[in-house]
């Protein structure tokens, strides 16, 4: 079996182990969508005009708590030094983790928004777009808040550290998606800026991650 | 013997009696342009026509803001000069430009909202340039609790220049989207972009001004990297000779 499957295969072992690690950002996101209606108003009009924004940031934030520790076990119980021994780079290692990562806290979250949006009486073609967006825009938000939990592993009392530094960086992504839900809403076209959604992610699947291994080399305390 | 210019730098001790005659200079430099360019400003300069004097904040204004986002900039040619050349010096320019850079900014925010009120009758709008300007104090507020929280100062240098290098990178990003989100949520209200053309009696004191203030800002971390050179090499003979002298 090649160090790639094993390495997602020890992944998916873990988070069947600690099931509650999923489920967490889930309820978060639930209850997030459901304490909007009791702030605002329970009148639907206004919440579908509002929901898919409300969403995507209740979205950003679950994502941005579950990534909070995403090196940490891996660096208290010493995997990550193992991995600079071993005969791949770095960063091909902090990618792949970044994938299972992806795979299995980010897609359980975005798969439950579709309630979120119904019970903000979202439209269907909106939630369409909202999903579509979580989709291409989360692997870029991924790699960016694990470079925040990267810069952050060494620092005991860091706390939400990671997020608060990373949050600026998030501008372009969360303005591009909001883009998206308008024209979603407009029903004009979407496609232009979903690409440039997809650019972003694709560009900072390819950088990030060097940057992360960075960070990791820096705390393991090997110079780089 | 060609490099030596150069080597120097390394020496912490060296830099520390440079910058203290560079500062020096720059503090006299910094507080003759500021005096004219301020007098000049806020004394002798023509009322416009259509703000009165409420547009004499300009001479603080936009000193600060240009300052606010060159210092960016300053940081992140420090973080290259740190991981390219360890030099330890980049990072205590980067740990005092960061702080700096962010005062700069909150002035600017909030010289700009002090000038708002009389100019647009509000604080705050949510202009694309008032929001880059807030997206850039965060940036910088990161750098520094960054900091903070690591303890080692060099692994915190390292650190913080990863992070400055990230955002120096998404910085035109997050400006030109910002920009295009402002046109496409509404047509701005307000627009900061078509100044009034100003006559030379207005923009010649302004251009004092924002010489004083770079000069100004070169003063101070100027002597905030001296501080932080004494912080760190408070083990050192020459430092501890020269607190026993004093």
């Amino acid at each position: 079996m090649s160090l790639e499957r094993r390495m997602l295969t020890r992944e998916l072992k873990l988070n069947v182990a600690r099931p509650g690690e999923i489920f967490k950002p889930m309820w978060f996101l639930i209850l997030v969508v459901s304490m909007l209606p009791l702030a605002l108003a329970p009148d639907s009009d206004l919440l579908s005009e509002i929901g898919s924004a409300m969403i995507w940031v209740a979205t950003l934030l679950a994502l941005l708590l579950n990534t909070e520790h995403l090196f940490q076990s891996d660096f208290s119980d010493g995997v990550l030094e193992q991995w600079l021994f071993l005969n791949r780079p770095l960063a091909w290692l902090v990618g792949l983790k970044l994938i299972a990562h992806w795979l299995f806290h980010v897609l359980p979250l975005i798969l439950i928004t579709p309630i979120a949006g119904i019970m903000l009486s979202v439209p269907t073609d909106v939630l369409w777009a909202l999903l579509v967006t979580l989709v291409i825009a989360t692997p870029a938000l991924t790699c960016f808040s694990g470079l925040g939990a990267a810069l952050t592993l060494g620092s005991s009392r860091s706390g939400i550290l990671g997020v608060l530094v990373m949050m600026p960086l998030f501008v372009p992504i969360v303005i591009l998606a909001a883009g998206v839900l308008i024209r979603a809403m407009d029903g004009s076209d979407t496609l232009p800026l979903l690409a440039l959604l997809g650019a972003f992610s694709v560009v900072a699947a390819t950088v990030v991650p060097i940057a992360v291994s960075a960070a990791i080399r820096l705390n393991i305390g090997g110079s780089n | 013997m060609g490099w030596r210019w150069f080597h120097q730098w390394g020496s912490p001790r060296w830099f520390y009696e440079r910058a203290g005659r560079w500062q020096l200079v720059c503090g006299r430099l910094a507080l003759t342009l500021l005096i004219t360019g301020s007098l000049w400003g806020l004394a002798f300069a023509p009322i416009d026509y259509q703000q009165g004097n409420s547009y004499r904040i300009i001479y603080l204004h936009v000193p600060v803001a240009f300052l606010a986002q060159a210092l960016y900039a300053a940081m992140a040619v420090c973080a290259v000069v740190l991981f390219v050349w360890k030099m330890k010096l980049a990072d205590v320019a980067m740990q005092s430009i960061a702080i700096m850079g962010f005062a700069f900014t909150a002035l600017s925010l909030i010289s700009g909202a002090v000038w708002g009120k009389p100019t647009w009758g509000t604080y705050w709008v949510w202009d694309a340039r008032l929001t880059s300007m807030l997206i850039l104090a965060f940036l910088y507020l990161g750098v520094i609790g960054l900091r903070a929280a690591i303890q080692d100062p060099d692994q915190a240098g390292k650190a913080c220049g990863i992070l400055v290098l990230v955002g120096v990178v998404n910085l035109p990003i997050i400006k030109y989207s910002v920009e295009w989100w402002n046109t496409l949520h509404q047509p701005a209200s307000l627009k900061l972009t078509e100044k009034p053309a100003m006559p030379a009696s207005m923009w010649i004191p302004l251009l004092i001004n924002i010489l004083g203030y770079y000069v100004a800002a070169a003063y101070l971390i100027l002597g905030s990297m001296r501080a932080i050179v004494l912080e760190r090499e408070r083990r050192s003979a020459w430092v501890r000779e020269l607190v026993s002298r004093a």
